[in-house]
């Protein structure tokens, strides 16, 4: 168990070989929102402005050239794919502003959201399983139970539960926006649940299976007791799983946060991507499919990252 | 107008904005929403919840009701149109309409100003209607309403004379609404492109400043101190009396609906029909319901493409839908059934309608046997040579269709299936929708157009009224009496003549079997009893100057 295979060298390759990963799949994120965009019918201009407008037509040839929209297909694709690398992520068509302002602007609420949701997932999740990992049945059933629960319903579901019992009855939490730490409770809790229902039922698994390895049953004949052994050793062995599938699930988190932000009434990318949809708002829909690729890209990494630290064994060879 | 109000293309009008953003009290305008002898209180706060959030900002960009909405508690307009649908002095204080209707004068109020300490005067009038029409302001609705627009005269500091290349008679009607509202000159030079992003650039007059806008979650807006030129039939004169206005942006129904029962917001709009009986049960909380003005909700039948050329098969349509049932069941009474194109709320509503073309199966099976489809097919619907009668009523993507429309689709197909005929509905993109609707490839379109002026009936039956130009008419029915009619009315102050053709174009329209009203759009508004003096304008939309909070 050298540290001889994390050699400069051996690391910047890596680096350089997971940047160059990062802008293909950028250039491909890129390239296939534009794409789709080029294949919705209809004019684009009409669909953005939606049946109910009094635009007329110079009106729509007015935005039509603003957007270069009359220009080849070809073209437009170049041009896009110049601003982008520029770093220009072109102007909201609706909105009328730029579209990585828009996105800065929007981005704080949904980063605080995630990672709060994110926290408090693996939190819940090292709680349930540490707490019910190899102990009765009845015990296993009922957390297992709470856990399949809390992953199978939909979020919209349990954001209005939520809301329904802690902010219209109770009246503890406010009922939304972005107004400090108590409107993020709500909020947060319907992301994480769940999340932590999926993560909890893998940790639990993973924990159960390194409690069956020789190596526990050493660590116990030395003394040590349960907890000790659950945490300084099991954990560590089930932990690889779980950090793969809460990158993934991490990911998902803009997803989800469009469903949390919209019930709750929050600012933030979820609730932009919804109204650059719903808008049919093709500059803004590229910019928030391309921020989605890059969190995507960002999280793989992070988590092959963690995987080294998790288990030495990975930093060999 | 637009989105709720005049929207030229009103498929959308009918489909996209939720129901009635703002509403008002009662069927009328500007009374008072709870009476009670309280003397008003100075102060406070009020947070309003409602359902869309604008696109943009920009009065004369935005073509939505929710703009309007909003911004109507932040800018003026030169006129005001009262309940019955008399125009009131506002920022102009008089005004002359030359006989010919292609000019008019108005001579504006003395010591109105802006808040950002810019005086209202005749530069500003033509500075914004010159602002509305350039082309780099890609006007969405506000240019339309100021239709054969050719200039603005400034003829001394407090009179301006506005033209226009042909007679314009619904000019006033226009100049009423938010979207022909005033900016001040000098945030349009400064800010001119950044005014539809909201947020204290946007500067008018009105009794509410815009302080800011939190993309997403809400607006603020704050009491105008110096405000001393609310219209005339404004319940009081003066400041607003609310220190703070919130709009909070709360897309849910049922999350709208709970923010109002636990008191974090005072009033949430709209409520939706299924909840107004829970809503009225509560004690502690109030319900406006105001009737939308303008066309109703209706199906628009294509004359052009057969068999709905044939009037009898239209007619059979519109005596073989079981509207009192359907309407009843899917609106759980909140809304009413359709007579008329318009609503009852609009200027020169034709009460005869009323009851003259009730549901009868008899009368629609007789009529279409007559027309020839009398065989019947294995499935149960008509024949004639072969063909089955069937029409195609394309239904536009979910987030498009609002009040429960496609639910009361499915009550209208299954009526129609007993009279034999087949009613289609394709799920379509918003792009095939468009072009298909518009084209005229579609039997049947479902629309409503939110407006106080009997006006929109010429934009439904005009025949140049042309969806392909921004127009309105999805019959695309040719005829000379409707054009002239609906040409008439536009073009005169007469009552009598505007009473005559309106009805005359209400009663054809029903007789030709152009359109299927089906309801009267209702907008229903939820509000804490601690809520006085709400009030709303003909267009429905909630008033905040007067209102304020007691007890």
């Amino acid at each position: 168990m050298t540290e001889s295979g994390l050699t400069v060298p051996r690391l910047l390759r890596g680096v350089l070989r997971r940047l160059l990963g990062a802008f293909a799949v950028l250039l491909g994120a890129a390239t296939v929102a534009f794409t789709a965009l080029q294949l919705i019918p209809g004019d684009p201009v009409t669909v953005m402005l939606g049946p109910g407008t009094a635009a007329t037509p110079e009106v729509k040839a007015q935005i039509r050239a603003q957007y270069g929209l009359d220009q080849p297909i070809a073209e437009q694709y170049l041009h896009y794919l110049g601003r982008l690398l520029t770093g220009d992520l072109g102007e909201s068509y609706q909105l009328q502003r730029p579209v990585a302002d828009l996105i800065g602007d929007q981005l704080r609420p949904t980063v605080q959201l995630a990672l709060a949701a994110l926290v408090l997932a693996v939190a819940m999740a090292l709680v349930a399983a540490v707490a019910t990992a190899g102990r009765r049945p009845a015990l296993r059933a009922a957390s297992s139970l709470a856990e399949l629960l809390a992953a199978s319903s939909p979020s919209y579901w349990i954001g209005i539960l939520l809301l329904t019992a802690f902010s219209f009855q109770l009246r503890i939490f406010p009922v939304a926006g972005d107004q400090g730490l108590p409107a993020l409770v709500l909020p947060a809790a319907t992301l994480a649940l769940p999340l932590a229902g999926v993560l909890a039922q893998v940790l639990r698994e993973g924990l159960e299976t390194a409690l069956g390895q020789p190596f526990t049953l050493t660590a116990r004949s030395r003394g040590l007791g349960r907890g000790a052994v659950l945490l300084r050793h099991a954990l560590r062995h089930a932990a690889a799983s779980a950090v793969t599938l809460a990158g993934w699930l991490s990911g998902t988190l803009l997803g989800g946060a469009v469903l949390v932000e919209t019930v709750f009434g929050r600012p933030g990318i979820g609730a932009l991507s919804l109204q650059g949809t719903t808008n049919k708002d093709m500059p803004l829909v590229i910019g928030v499919v391309l921020l989605s690729a890059l969190v995507f890209v960002v999280i793989s990494t992070v988590v092959d990252l963690l995987y080294l630290v998790i288990d030495p064994r990975l930093r060999s060879t | 107008m637009s989105r709720t109000g005049a929207r030229p293309l009103a498929l959308l009008a009918a489909l996209t904005s939720g129901a009635l953003l703002v509403s008002g009290c009662g069927s009328n305008g500007a009374a008072p929403a709870q009476g009670g002898a309280a003397a008003p209180v100075q102060g406070g706060s009020l947070t309003y919840a409602t359902d869309v959030e604008p696109i943009s900002f920009d009065i004369h960009v935005s073509q939505q009701d929710i703009t309007g909405a909003i911004q109507r508690n932040v800018f003026d307009s030169l006129v005001h149109q009262d309940a019955s649908g008399e125009f009131q002095p506002w920022l102009a204080t008089s005004w002359e309409i030359a006989p010919d209707l292609k000019s008019y004068t108005f001579h504006l109020r003395d010591g109105v100003k802006f808040t950002d300490g810019t005086p209202f005067d005749a530069q500003a009038v033509k500075v914004n209607f010159d602002r509305i029409v350039a082309k780099e302001t890609k006007s969405q609705y506000a240019a339309s309403l100021l239709g054969p627009y050719t200039g603005t005269e400034v003829i001394d500091p407090h009179t301006v004379k506005v033209r226009f290349s042909e007679p314009f008679a619904p000019f006033l009607q226009a100049a009423s609404t938010a979207y022909l509202g005033f900016y001040s000159p000098r945030t349009i030079q400064d800010n001119g492109s950044k005014l539809g992003a909201g947020g204290p650039a946007d500067v008018g007059t009105g009794p509410f400043v815009f302080t800011s806008y939190t993309k997403g979650q809400s607006v603020v807006l704050s009491r105008n101190p110096d405000y001393n030129w609310a219209p005339g039939g404004a319940a009081h004169q003066g400041p607003a009396y609310l220190d703070k206005l919130t709009i909070r942006f709360l897309t849910e129904d049922s999350v709208r609906l709970g923010a109002l029962n636990s008191g974090q917001v005072q009033v949430a709009d709209p409520i939706p029909p299924t909840d107004v009986k829970t809503v009225q049960a509560d004690s502690r909380l109030k319900v406006l319901s105001t009737d939308a003005p303008g066309a109703n909700y209706a199906l628009v039948l294509n004359t052009t493409k057969a068999p709905l050329d044939d009037p009898q098969v239209r007619k059979a349509v519109q005596r073989g839908i079981d509207l009192d049932t359907d309407v009843k069941s899917v609106y759980f009474g909140v809304f009413k059934r359709a007579w008329s194109p318009v609503s009852p709320t609009t200027p020169y509503y034709d009460k005869a309608l009323e009851n003259s073309w009730p549901y009868d199966p008899a009368v629609a099976n007789k009529t279409l046997d007559d027309a020839g489809w009398t065989a019947r097919d294995s499935a149960g619907y008509r024949t004639k040579d072969g063909h089955r009668l069937t029409l195609e009523w394309p239904l536009p993507p979910a987030e498009y269709v609002r009040e429960q429309r496609d639910t009361l689709g499915q009550a209208i197909q299954a009526d129609l299936k007993k009279v034999g005929i087949e009613v289609t509905r394709p799920r379509q993109d918003i792009g095939t929708y468009i072009a298909n609707v518009y084209g005229g490839k579609e039997h049947i379109a479902d629309y409503s157009w939110a407006r106080f002026d009997p006006d929109v009936l010429r934009l439904y039956f005009n025949s140049s009224s042309q969806p392909a130009k921004g127009g309105q008419n999805a019959t695309f029915y040719q005829d000379a009496q409707l054009d002239q009619w609906t040409d008439a009315g536009k073009a005169t102050f007469d009552k009598t003549v505007r009473q005559d053709v309106y009805t005359k174009t209400q009663q054809r329209a029903i007789d030709l079997g152009l359109i299927v009203p089906l309801y009267v759009r209702t907008s229903v508004v939820g509000y804490s009893t601690q809520v006085h003096g709400l009030s709303a304008d003909p267009n429905t939309w909630l008033s905040f100057h007067d209102a304020w909070i007691g007890k």
